[in-house]
């Protein structure tokens, strides 16, 4: 089958893009010109609406419909550009970051420029520290083009950006616990409404845009929105860069059209299981996503179809489980993780989700009981919609999936003291 | 608050609309220098965002990347979630806890290693990976470890959690 | 007055017509429908956090969250559905599942939030099949606090309370997700005027008062409505009684007055009453010792001594500041109707006037004023909850805050400092009053600015100590002028003590009687008295509840005053400084101990019921004066009851028609206070003494829960002048004035002027009255104390 022609991730692993005459060289910056010397701000605005382009980032809303929720009441706006990529099985911004800087920062200027912010900032999680020297780095060339500062080209429009580093929190890629982070605060989620559109950084009317995301801005601007909206099914169109892990012979980021198969995913991008194993399930958008399985392989991997399927797309990070892998462990590995990156503010997500992780745990280390079985077969009721921020409702899914999938697995955990998989072969 | 550290303190501030998000960069530079937020650079971030002590405490604490005590020269963070478990990295982590003889938030008692299991780092097609004063090291088998660590101890020493 | 927009809506099946932006908790309440809340308090914005109340709201998919949801029209709500009933039921297995069992020994118990909605919403049985997470256990939080964060569910409501109400961020979150604790920085005590208030809004046993801790069960508890007297705002609050004995007190919510809180003072100084330190019998001296007397006896040799000084006109009274309204009232009947003289007064510190002639404020004017400025008064230690609200109101953005004075306040919120030296303040409100009633320029940059401030803002609230009448004066004319211009403009008043308002009206003062109607023959004023004192020309003084030997300015005067009148009376609940000099000593009774009314600084007037019996020696302020009276044969004069004094009181009241503009108390006939500019040799440094509120020579010296609190007495100075001076931080200095020396440490601090030392108010151990004269300015020179003399305390 023919490889999908790259378009965020054309040329990276071959030319060295962060240097800004490559990238010049190589359509650098054409979709900033066309947008600042051709277009007018509410025609980049209407141009991105029109592409169908849904947010990177995993919550996959409208990006055209966010930025139209600014209101029009003369306050000062601001754009960040959301580089906390800390989703388990999610790596394509920190690709993106490192790789290919100008191209987010161009991204950046052409949003900016549409909903007519003057500064923005772009918050790059803690660990991306060489990222974000790499970002530095590209900024100032761009800044010496004037590609970023003070009118731009020769135009009325100017921007500024900062380079702001998170400290070690997955929930800063929220977008409010972001903001309250950039704030110099907690990052602890904030009650919407107020939407940040409306009260964002500082109170002001903000937007929070993911790195693929602005990314994409830019391709939409010098291919036109109907090409965007051209590829893959008309309500969640266009390219994603899937992020491939796990059990798979070439883990990788692969930029495909939305819509191809998760078999396809697998298989030809993914170069297939590794030898002699069979899938057991697959994650397809990270650790908040519900468990998908054999039968399901031929699900197309769109923002829609993988909610009817009851789980998510996501930010795209899409784990593969074959038949060695313990559905306990893996279950424990991910709720200890939602447990660590609680940021203790609701009762249910904090005091729950630690319960969830203790029970989970014991199971896994062959101390659980049939009670605990029980328990984390209803306890989706009261903790899953009963949160401040998505981040509790994400606890269960995974679980309850694969419970439900793989109830034997389970049962044999606490009938054997142990797992089954360790057990017979002896080896994780 | 030295002058230095004053004068870097105001830098930073003027990066931003609102003083108190310069904080965390502050801490971040206060810790690059002190190899870990001392109590000295609590007053002193109080001071130059203008909140109170006990609010910087309270907002340091929240982030793993800020430590409230000496970690040690090598900051070593292994990845535990998904991906990388699937591909070996809780042997990893038994390998690297023997050799370093410390366990999870532990710091040897030369005050040189500090060992740490932290969530997904953004590397899971290249798994099982690590961190070394926020430096990545990929495809870590227990003998690449062994290897990296001869080299972590011959290198020259350099600040743990590098600022900028 | 805009019209409010009204929303309707429905909850459980029915109407109810709120106003629009009401949240939905809050409608629920009009229904008496119970919401159950633990984060979410009325007084703080909401946060969203606990998640117990979780309703269903028709169209909406998702339970939300009823305290951060504000009505709309039409909405449809469902607080009793089974979904929202497996909700709680969730959440409070969530908060129960670590939480530990300390119900028996955990002082909440029967008054907790837990407790009640457990039983109401919550499952019977926990499923937690593992030991229960701990974490630390009676927790040191400071001097008033003591924490188990085990039993906090994290509702953030007390840090939340540090940070918007108290506005001093001291107490946070530290930590996260299911390991955060409520916290200070580096563990250090929470140290905060208010920090009581965190264990009443705590809904669990996690914030409970060292006072408080195991002594009793909230079922066992008597209740007394009753006002604080501990300063003069007045706040309502309750005393909780066990067995006769005051467990603790609660605040009693007035909206106008404290906004539902009471500052750590208030709320602590109790203990005091059964500590030995309090006069339990009269004490009479014999042989030059105090010795304890019968009441009887202290009743007749107090009739007698004074009955021959009043019979040559020879005798004086001074107090009633401290006493309710009622005794007030009789004090200044005794001394006009028994004693016949109009030498009474309750004035034992500096203040000449307790309320302002015109213009009177009240307390909720500061909520929506644009600009508040004091000067003299320092609010956060003299009404701190006042000043909570003056926090409040510059927080939301709403008002400026502008202190006039010679040095700079520790507010805790952001203020203008206009640096004016301690007796020009009356010039700088003159200057003032002159460019904004003229709309001249005086010339001088701080007056034409601050009188730009002034003509600027809309709301104007004045705040001052009643020292100065020129300052009042002045003041007046400006709120006069700006009155005119269509300004809300009002004043304010500290009471020097807690009901120095009600002393004023009830006609402790020479030259007025009951409501400010004034006296044919004006009597000596207390400066006036106590000169005559000292040099031979009173007999006999009677003192009730005031403490002029701590207190009173000149510290030399009151001494020798003290010394050689031949005759002293004094009535108190412990043994003074100016007790100590007395012949005869009555034992008083306590706030607790009485029923009657006290006035507040906005001259509102509020009812105290009586919370406990006094010791069987201890009488009433009222019940000593009738009990002389009749001694003296008038026994008609005076009665016990305050219901008697109360209805002479509203008659004597109601004859005088008092109405604005107050007439003026006397003031003394000295040279009024001298513009004092400071030395620049510095030869001589000028005494500022500052008010702290843990200061003091009665309760506060002696009440064991005060006592952490208390402050060291000490002597701030500049930098500038530490360095001139040759003193390092804590180095003991002695301080000598015209009137005697006092040795303490020394501080250093910028806020201190230059060629000014401040030093702490009315601490016995080392009084600044003694460097001061009778208009309270003062001179020192410092030498630092020879290396065997150490500091006192």
């Amino acid at each position: 089958m023919a490889r999908f022609e790259p378009v965020l991730t054309a040329g990276i692993g071959e030319l060295d893009l962060a240097d800004i005459d490559v990238y010049e060289r190589n359509g650098g910056f054409a979709g900033l010109k066309k947008a600042l010397l051709e277009m007018t701000p509410d025609s980049v605005a209407a141009e991105v609406t029109a592409s169908n382009l849904r947010g990177r980032g995993g919550a996959g809303f409208p990006t055209g419909r966010k930025w139209s929720f600014l209101p029009k009441d003369g306050r000062t706006r601001y754009l960040v550009c959301n580089c906390d990529e800390a989703e388990p099985g999610t790596f394509k911004d920190r690709m993106l970051l490192e790789k290919t800087p100008l191209q987010i920062i161009e991204g950046l200027v052409i949003s900016a420029y549409a909903m007519g912010a003057a500064q923005a900032y772009i918050y790059i999680r803690g660990e991306f520290l060489e990222g974000s020297r790499i970002f530095r780095r590209a900024l100032a060339a761009a800044i010496a083009r004037n590609y970023v500062g003070e009118r731009i080209l020769g135009t009325n429009f100017s921007l500024d950006i900062v380079v702001h580093r998170g400290a070690g929190a997955y929930i800063c890629g929220e977008e409010t616990a972001q903001l309250e982070s950039l704030e110099g605060k907690r990052g602890e989620p904030r009650l919407k409404p107020p939407f940040p559109a409306i009260a964002g950084l500082y109170g002001m009317p903000t937007v929070v845009n993911n790195v693929e995301t602005l990314g994409y801005v830019k391709h939409i601007i010098e291919r036109g929105a109907a090409w965007f909206a051209a590829i893959g099914p008309e309500k969640s169109p266009g390219p994603k860069i899937m992020s491939v892990s796990g059990h798979v012979r070439k883990p990788g980021n692969y930029e495909v059209p939305l819509g191809i198969r998760a078999r396809e995913l697998i298989e030809e991008y993914g170069g297939g299981l590794l030898q002699g194993r069979k899938l057991k399930a697959f994650q397809p958008g990270g650790a908040s996503s519900a468990a998908l399985f054999e039968e399901d392989l031929d699900v197309a991997i769109d923002f829609d179809s993988l909610a009817a399927k009851r789980t998510m797309l996501g930010s795209g990070g899409f784990v593969v489980m074959d038949d060695t892998a313990c559905m306990v462990n893996c279950a424990m590995t991910l709720t200890r993780f939602f447990e660590h990156e609680s940021c203790g503010q609701c009762t249910p997500c904090r005091e729950g989700g630690q319960w969830v992780a203790r029970m989970v745990a014991r199971l896994e280390a062959g101390e659980g009981s049939r009670e605990d079985l029980r328990v984390l077969g209803v306890i989706n009721n009261t903790i899953t919609g009963t949160n401040l921020c998505p981040l509790g409702d994400s606890i269960m899914p995974f679980l309850s999936s694969v419970m439900r999938r793989f109830p034997e697995e389970f049962a044999a955990h606490v009938a054997q003291g142990g797992c089954p998989l360790k057990q017979t072969a002896g080896v994780a | 608050m030295t002058p230095a550290r004053r004068a870097r303190g105001l830098e930073l501030v003027a990066r931003y609309p609102e003083a108190q998000s310069a904080l965390i960069p502050f801490l971040q530079y206060c810790q690059e220098q002190d190899g870990y937020v001392t109590h000295q650079a609590i007053e002193d971030a109080a001071e130059v965002v203008g909140i109170t002590p006990g609010e910087v405490e309270s907002i340091a604490s929240f982030y793993t990347l800020l430590f409230k005590e000496p970690a040690g020269k090598h900051i070593v963070q292994v990845c535990r979630t998904l991906s990388c478990m699937l591909r070996g990295a809780e042997d990893l982590q038994t390998h690297i806890k023997r050799r370093l003889g410390i366990g999870h938030f532990e710091t040897s008692a030369d005050g040189q290693f500090y060992y740490e299991e932290v969530e997904c780092l953004a590397a899971c097609d290249r798994a099982p990976c690590l961190q070394h004063n926020l430096e990545y090291h990929y495809d870590v088998t227990p003998a690449a470890f062994d290897a990296l660590l001869d080299a972590w101890q011959a290198q020259p020493p350099q600040p743990a959690m590098p600022a900028e | 007055m805009s019209e409010q927009k009204m929303v309707k809506l429905l909850i459980d099946g029915q109407d109810v017509v709120v106003p629009d932006g009401t949240l939905v908790v809050e409608a629920a309440k009009l229904l008496g429908t119970q919401i159950p809340v633990y984060c979410y308090h009325p007084k703080m914005d909401p946060a969203g956090l606990c998640r117990i109340c979780l309703v269903e709201i028709e169209k909406t998919p998702k339970l939300q969250i009823a305290c951060a949801t504000r009505v709309t029209e039409g909405m449809v709500v469902h607080t009793m559905s089974p979904k929202v009933a497996e909700a709680r039921r969730g959440v409070l297995e969530f908060l129960l599942l670590n939480h530990p069992l300390d119900c028996p020994i955990c002082d909440k118990g029967g008054e907790c939030d837990l407790q009640d909605f457990t039983m109401e919403y919550g499952p019977a049985s926990s499923r937690l099949t593992e030991p229960k997470l701990h974490k630390p256990k009676r927790v040191d939080l400071g001097p008033t606090i003591v924490l188990d964060e085990e039993r906090c569910i994290l509702c953030r409501r007390c840090t939340r309370f540090d940070d918007e109400i108290a506005q001093e961020r001291n107490l946070v979150v530290v930590e996260r997700g299911h390991g955060s604790l409520i916290g200070t920085v580096d563990g250090g005590d929470y140290e905060s005027y208010f920090s009581g208030n965190t264990t009443e809004i705590c809904p669990v046993g996690a914030l409970t008062s060292k006072a408080y801790r195991f002594r009793a069960r909230p079922w066992d508890l008597g209740h007394a409505d009753s006002v604080c007297t501990q300063c003069s705002v007045g706040c309502n609050y309750r005393i909780d009684t066990r067995f006769g004995r005051i467990m603790r007190t609660f605040t009693r919510e007035n909206p106008e007055v404290d906004g539902g809180w009471i500052c750590d003072r208030g709320r602590y100084t109790f203990n005091y009453l059964y500590e030995p330190a309090r006069l339990r019998r009269p004490l009479v001296r014999r042989d030059g010792d105090l010795e304890e007397a019968t009441f009887a006896e202290a009743v007749a040799l107090a009739a007698e001594k004074l009955q021959t000084a009043a019979a040559a006109g020879r005798v004086g009274v001074i107090g009633g500041g401290r006493q309710s309204d009622e005794e007030a009232f009789a004090l200044q009947r005794f001394a006009r109707e028994v004693l016949r003289t109009d030498n009474i007064d309750h004035r034992a510190r500096l203040q000449k006037f307790a309320s302002p002639a015109r213009f009177g404020a009240r307390i909720a004017d500061i909520d929506d004023a644009s600009l508040i400025l004091v000067f003299g008064a320092i609010t956060p230690e003299q009404a701190p909850i006042l000043d909570l609200r003056i926090r409040r109101a510059v927080a939301r953005g709403k008002a400026r805050l502008v202190f006039v004075g010679p040095f700079k306040p520790e507010f805790a919120v952001p203020f203008e400092h206009v640096e004016y030296a301690a007796g020009a303040i009356g010039d700088l409100m003159e200057s003032l009053a002159d460019a904004v009633t003229r709309g001249s320029q005086t010339g001088n940059q701080f007056v034409d600015q601050l009188a730009q401030t002034f003509t600027q803002a809309s709301k104007i609230v004045a705040v001052h100590n009643g020292r100065n009448t020129v300052a009042a004066g002045a003041l007046e004319r400006l709120m006069e002028t700006l009155a005119g211009k269509d300004h809300q403009v009002g004043i304010l008043v500290v009471g020097s003590q807690g009901n120095a308002r009600g002393a004023e009206a009830a006609g402790c003062v020479p030259n007025l009687g009951p409501g400010y109607a004034p006296v044919s023959k004006p009597g000596m004023t207390t400066g006036e008295m106590l000169e005559a004192a000292a040099s031979g020309k009173l007999d006999a003084l009677y003192i009730a509840g005031a403490n002029p030997a701590l207190t009173y300015p000149d510290g030399a005067l009151v001494r020798k005053a003290l010394e050689n009148v031949p005759f002293l009376v004094v009535a108190d609940q412990l043994l003074t400084q100016t007790a100590a000099h007395a012949d005869v000593v009555f034992a008083a009774a306590s706030f607790a101990e009485k029923r009657g009314h006290v006035t507040n600084l906005e001259g509102r007037r509020q009812a105290f019921a009586q919370a406990i019996e006094s010791p069987v020696h201890v009488a009433t302020d009222a019940a000593i004066l009738a009990a002389i009276a009749a001694a003296l044969g008038k026994p008609d004069a005076l009665s016990s009851d305050p219901d008697w004094l109360f209805a002479r009181l509203e008659a004597a009241e109601q004859a005088a028609g008092t109405e604005e503009p107050l007439a003026r108390p006397k003031l003394d006939q000295l040279a009024s206070p001298q513009v004092d500019t400071m030395d620049a040799q510095r030869k001589t440094f000028t005494v500022i003494p500052v008010p702290k509120l843990y200061g003091g020579g009665s309760a506060a010296a002696h009440d064991p829960g005060l006592a952490p609190m208390r402050p060291q007495p000490c002597a701030i100075f500049h930098e500038d002048d530490a360095l001139l001076l040759g003193i390092a931080d804590g180095r003991a200095v002695t301080l000598a004035g015209r009137g005697g020396s006092i040795t303490v440490a020394a501080r250093i601090d910028s806020r201190a002027p230059v060629g000014g030392v401040l030093v702490i108010a009315d601490m016995p151990e080392a009084p600044v009255n003694v460097l001061l004269d009778a208009s309270g300015a003062g001179r020192v020179t410092v030498t630092p104390a020879a290396a065997r003399e150490e500091a006192t305390a």
